[in-house]
């Protein structure tokens, strides 16, 4: 306890300059909303907060260039590495977008800097989550990540759906963190340590208790798998992104999805490593190659049945939590672990831009006063020619077809679960891939190719909106060239994680 | 005599099967915050115990957090708890329904 | 045979005084039934209702604050356990208290921002304003 004290410093490592960037820009608007509770002005807390989350995305992203060296901080509750730096990209990058996009989404709301004070929280959550080292942190990041998700889905007081939405979002969110908790405890139980290097080292002598750590290994992974949307835990999903305002769903859909993962990543590999854990008789691998396979069929074939465009997106989210845990089911003890992680990586960063990409642009048609089934997105493209197109390349790509960002991260992550041995994960993955084009392309039909029922009216053209949707596109299509890198730096950090 | 550790284990799994016993069978969203909470509780017996009987004070600090967290949780809920009186006058978790499940 | 037999012996007695006084008081006392002993006592108040009454919103707005702010403060507990101890050890005192001082000043920033968005001012509702008015 004293050498906890001892080795704890005020201040902050640089490597936790990005997460400590985005807490001090939610202080910040805090502070002006404390000031000025009544007139805020939106372009000031929009642009303080695009700049906060720009700032730490470049902090984060110049760190890791540098080539940053894994570092503990705070007797051993953080770790500070490639991982979390590469996450911190995703969410920063996100945080960005979303913040960008809430800019017309707000103009007729009140509380503006509690909206983006509650995003930026969460984003800060999300990058802590990234660099968890010990199961206490684990918990209380993936809170700071939730209870602001909570609020933010019934940002619309108001509105039925917002609060249902809110409501359905949290009553799974508190059981999964109960299950959680109660995981964590019966894993102290059995091993008598919180940070995940004690963990790994106490499992040697726990073999007797195997039956109480593998419970609650079990019950983390469900804990987990509520963040990420995966199958025993997405049922909130749907509901919660259709009734959230739209940024907000492409917000959780995407890098709060990204969080869970690399949450998991890092319990998952940190503290019960394949190589001690199988043999136990711990054998989560197996948990969660059922919930990659149960969770990709699952999520691909509810897509596909929907008629309501946000709940598509949602079902095509759940279908792509299953593509990214393809990185945690195809690991095995000394097999090309850091390939199959860091191409799951590289997907979900792909995906953070491509599906956010997706969701804003719904955020623009509802902005226009466009319904939310398929039918109502007939034509769009005769009105709103540029955005079609940006909308039409993020389905494209969501689906995995070449030329396109979401293609290049998919083989990739095929190819190394085939590497690695687990060929039929690849293969059911393709299947669920060929199955999403159907129902990727109906959207790209009724845009381009359907005659509007309505002749439709669009009043102005929302900047904000507008620029996040092109900026997100310009996003996935900047990653055809530059998606080798990615690749590389995230199987280069993920293969540093064993 | 100390009292073995499986009473303990026992204890808490009793307490956490009480909670999701209420989580999955009470309607009022109320009741549903606290099933929760006595789930959290649950775990917290876990930590206090396992923290005396390893030694350390890991657990009994964590225990500290879970219970502040529980308690922002509780805030939260209550808040959303609040809008949805207002919107669909009730706590009946199963009347929220505007959209299909 | 062990030490469960006393703490059920314990049990046994505990429940078994206070059921016996009951009883014994039961066989003893005269039954003279009367209104005012069956009334609920509220302080010696004459009772004006049921307690089962929705109250005013803001009485849960100032319940929430309170119980975020109170049991954060538990968070606080360990930093003194280990507070005196690690001054001895020779940790220097900015090392001790900034943590818990950045932690108290979050707090801070937090309250004060409820306090100006009027979480804890009293809004007289229209329907109390009312019933002063008449009276």
């Amino acid at each position: 306890m004293i050498d906890l004290a001892l080795q704890t410093v005020p201040g902050v490592a640089d490597g936790l300059l990005p997460a400590a960037v985005l807490a001090l820009t939610a202080l910040l608007l805090f502070g002006i909303d404390t000031i000025n509770p009544k007139e805020d002005s939106l372009a000031l807390l929009c642009g303080i907060s695009v700049g906060g989350s720009l700032l730490a995305l470049a902090l984060a992203g110049s760190l890791l260039a540098a080539g940053y060296e894994a570092t503990p901080v705070y007797g051993d509750a953080l770790m500070i590495d490639g991982t979390s730096l590469f996450f911190t990209l995703v969410f920063a990058s996100v945080t960005a977008l979303v913040s960008v996009a809430s800019y017309d989404y707000l103009r007729d709301q009140d509380y503006c800097a509690e909206f983006y004070a509650l995003v930026l929280f969460a984003a800060t959550g999300m990058s802590l989550m990234a660099a968890a080292n010990s199961l206490a942190t684990a918990f209380v990041a993936l809170e700071l990540t939730s209870l602001p998700s909570y609020a933010l889905v019934a940002f619309l007081k108001t509105d039925e759906g917002s609060v249902e939405a809110g409501l359905k979002y949290f009553l799974v969110g508190a059981l999964a963190s109960a299950v959680l908790v109660f995981g964590i405890s019966l894993v102290y139980a059995a091993t008598g340590a919180m940070t995940f290097s004690a963990i790994a080292e106490a499992m040697v002598g726990a073999g007797d208790v195997a039956g109480v750590l593998g419970l609650g290994v079990v019950m983390i992974a469900g804990g987990v798998a509520f963040k990420m949307a995966a199958v025993p835990f997405h049922f909130w999903a749907p509901e919660a992104y259709e009734g959230a305002p739209a940024p907000v769903s492409g917000f959780l859909s995407s890098a709060s999805k990204a969080a869970g993962f690399a949450l998991a990543f890092r319990i998952f590999v940190g503290a019960f490593p394949v190589e001690m854990a199988v043999p136990m008789g711990v054998d989560w691998v197996l948990v969660f190659q059922i919930l990659a396979v149960g969770t990709m069929t699952l999520g691909n074939f509810a897509a596909a049945t929907q008629e309501n465009i946000k709940r598509m997106l949602a079902y095509s989210s759940v279908g792509h939590a299953g593509y990214a845990l393809i990185g945690l089911a195809a690991l095995s003890a000394g097999g090309p672990n850091g390939n199959v992680l860091g191409a799951s990586m590289a997907h979900l960063f792909v995906y953070g831009f491509m599906n956010t990409g997706a969701f804003l642009f719904v955020a623009m048609a509802e902005h226009w006063g466009v319904g939310r089934t398929l039918e109502d997105y007939n034509g769009l493209a005769a009105t709103a020619p540029v955005a079609s197109v940006a909308m039409t390349v993020f389905m494209f790509s969501l689906a995995g077809l070449p030329p396109f960002g979401g293609f290049f991260s998919k083989y990739v992550l095929f190819y190394a679960a085939v590497e690695s041995g687990f060929w039929w994960l690849a293969a059911v993955g393709a299947v669920n891939s060929a199955l999403s084009l159907f129902y990727y392309s109906r959207v790209v039909k009724a845009l381009w190719f359907e005659e509007a029922t309505v002749p439709l009216e669009i009043g102005r053209r929302p900047v904000g909106l507008y620029v996040s949707v092109l900026a997100a596109a310009l996003g996935t299509l900047i990653l055809l060239p530059l998606f080798g890198p990615v690749v590389e730096t995230a199987q280069t950090v993920a293969a540093a994680l064993f | 005599m100390a009292v073995p550790p499986s009473y303990y284990l026992l204890l808490s799994a009793a307490l956490f099967c009480i909670g999701v016993a209420g989580v999955l069978t009470r309607r009022n969203a109320l009741l549903f915050l606290m099933s929760i909470e006595l789930m959290l509780n649950a775990a917290n017996v876990n930590f206090v115990y396992f923290s005396q009987f390893w030694g350390n004070v890991t657990g009994q600090t964590f225990s500290l957090f879970v219970i502040a967290l529980a308690a922002a949780e509780v805030a939260i809920g209550i808040g959303i708890i609040l809008v949805l009186y207002r919107n669909f006058d009730g706590v009946d978790v199963t009347e929220a329904t505007t959209m299909r499940w | 045979m062990n030490q469960w037999i006393a703490v059920g012996a314990l049990g046994v007695v505990a429940v078994g005084i206070p059921l016996g006084m009951m009883a014994a008081s039961s066989m003893l006392r005269p039954t003279v039934p009367e209104q005012g002993k069956s009334a609920i006592y509220e302080s010696g108040e004459v009772p004006t209702g049921t307690a089962r009454v929705q109250f005013n919103i803001q009485y849960y707005m100032v319940a929430l604050l309170f119980v975020i702010f109170d049991v954060e403060t538990v968070l606080i507990f360990p930093w003194t356990v280990i507070y005196r101890p690690a001054l001895e050890e020779g940790v220097p005192l900015v090392t001790l208290l900034a943590p818990m001082l950045v932690f108290i000043g979050i707090l801070v920033v937090g309250l004060v921002w409820a306090w100006r968005n009027g979480a804890v001012e009293w809004v007289a509702s229209p329907r109390a304003l009312k019933e002063k008015t008449e009276s």
